[in-house]
């Protein structure tokens, strides 16, 4: 059992971010061989079609599912939390603890104090603001970082309430 | 008809009255109707910075900050890049992890923003980090918090806010009555509107900043495929509408165009190495 533990945690770290998240088609969608519009089709689910999430590029996801693989539009598609109702299986468990450090036992014995009742009583606490305060970056500095990775500015409006931009 | 003749000779005997007295009580009035007029109005930028750093105060109270300076100077500055992108750039913006394991995040008015650290962990890249301040910086902007607090507050409040009570570091009591309020208003939770509305306008800022545009919608679709019975997420469910809902709406307004923004590599690398590798 500790070997299967330990082969899990090494198997996670390589493992795509989604370790296969199911979720079914809002639409008619097209599978494409590329996570591109005018890449080739390789077959079209119907509307709520089961098919599992297994990575993330941009607005495009790669899916596994009964009539083939490949990239469909991420909103084409909605999660379907079932099996998260049901509660993680074991094995899920095990592979939450590699993707994210954090277990079930963690958040059970974590810090919480967010809760309604919390904020409702809360008391102010300024040494942790000054704190905050000094964590605080220069306009100079955030810029800096953008350019560190190459971040480049769009000219963007907001969109309107029901139009495509 | 007995009311007109009531209000005749009140009128006779509002005008038998002295002068001065009669100047007196239409001041008065005068006042009061300027203070309900001002109600309406909104609360200036150093009013707005002075409640937000007492309402920043109290939920540093609730939990405090993660103890990595770190991650902590990450965040502030990829929350600070997303700000310059705003009609807001010359706020005071502070960014702060929360040390909580709940999933959630928080934004104050005067340009405080915070996410716990159980959201972040949850989080698989710059881009969906991008996309999660945003949404929080969009309530800034738009003032959402105030408009509520405002609209919550009862009434002897909201006139004191509206009127000079808070100028130049007025009354303290008032601004303790301010901040009280306005804490509330984060267990209560915003309009469903003003949700949509930082959705909708998020997703346009983390873009113009160069990331991916689609790190908000990711995060939404995490948040649809975990478990709403789940008491880590209580409070995020109550307060905003279903993650479900938020995804049809960006599903509506997100056109194919936003497919050509990508976000660079180098902001894949560094998450890694100041969160994923840190957590």
């Amino acid at each position: 059992m500790r070997y299967l533990y330990a082969l899990l945690l090494c198997a996670s770290f390589v493992a795509p971010v989604y370790a296969k998240q199911p979720a079914y088609t809002v639409r008619s969608t097209e599978i494409k061989q590329q996570p591109f519009s005018d890449a080739a089709t390789v077959a079209t689910l119907s509307e709520k079609a089961s098919v599992n999430i297994l990575s993330r590029q941009g607005g495009w996801v790669r899916i596994t599912s009964e009539s083939g693989n490949g990239w469909v539009k991420m909103l084409s598609l909605r999660s379907d939390n079932t099996a998260a109702k049901q509660g993680d299986t074991g094995l899920q468990s095990l592979l939450n603890v590699g993707r994210s450090g954090s277990s079930g036992i963690t958040v059970a014995t974590g810090v919480r104090g967010l809760s309604e009742e919390d904020l409702k009583n809360a008391h102010p606490n300024p040494r942790e603001l000054e704190k905050l305060q000094n964590y605080a970056v220069s306009k100079a500095k955030a810029e800096k970082f953008a350019r560190d990775a190459k971040l480049k500015t769009q000219l963007l409006d907001y969109l309107p309430l029901d139009g495509k931009s | 008809m007995f009311i007109r003749a009531l209000l005749f000779s009140g009128l006779c005997l509002l005008f038998s009255f002295p002068a001065h007295a009669f100047d007196f009580d239409l001041q008065k009035m005068l006042s009061i109707a300027k203070k309900t007029q001002q109600a309406t109005k909104t609360i200036d930028e150093p009013e707005e910075i002075e409640i937000g750093n007492g309402i920043a105060a109290n939920l540093l109270g609730a939990s405090s900050l993660l103890d990595d300076s770190r991650a902590q100077q990450y965040v502030n500055q990829v929350g600070r890049w997303l700000s310059l992108q705003t009609e807001r750039p010359d706020l005071p913006w502070k960014f702060g992890i929360l040390e909580s394991t709940d999933i959630n995040a928080f934004s104050i008015p005067g340009g405080t923003i915070f996410i716990t650290h159980g959201l972040l962990q949850k989080l698989n890249n710059e881009s969906e980090l991008a996309g999660v301040l945003a949404h929080e910086i969009v309530h800034v902007l738009r003032k959402h918090h105030l408009a509520a607090l405002q609209k919550g507050a009862r009434m002897d409040i909201a006139s004191d806010l509206a009127g000079e009570a808070l100028k130049n570091k007025g009354d303290p009591a008032v601004l303790d009555k301010a901040i009280k309020a306005g804490t509330e208003v984060y267990a209560r939770g915003l309009d469903k509107n003003d949700e949509f509305e930082a959705d909708r306008m998020g997703i346009v800022i983390a873009t113009r900043a160069g990331y991916d545009p689609y790190g908000l919608p990711a995060v939404l679709q995490m948040l649809e495929a975990s478990n709403a019975q789940d008491s880590s997420l209580a409070l995020m469910f109550k307060t905003h509408p279903a993650p479900r809902e938020r995804l049809s709406l960006l599903d509506k307004i997100m056109s194919d165009g936003f497919d050509a923004y990508t976000a660079p590599a180098q902001t894949d690398k560094r998450f890694n190495s100041e969160v994923s590798q840190r957590k």
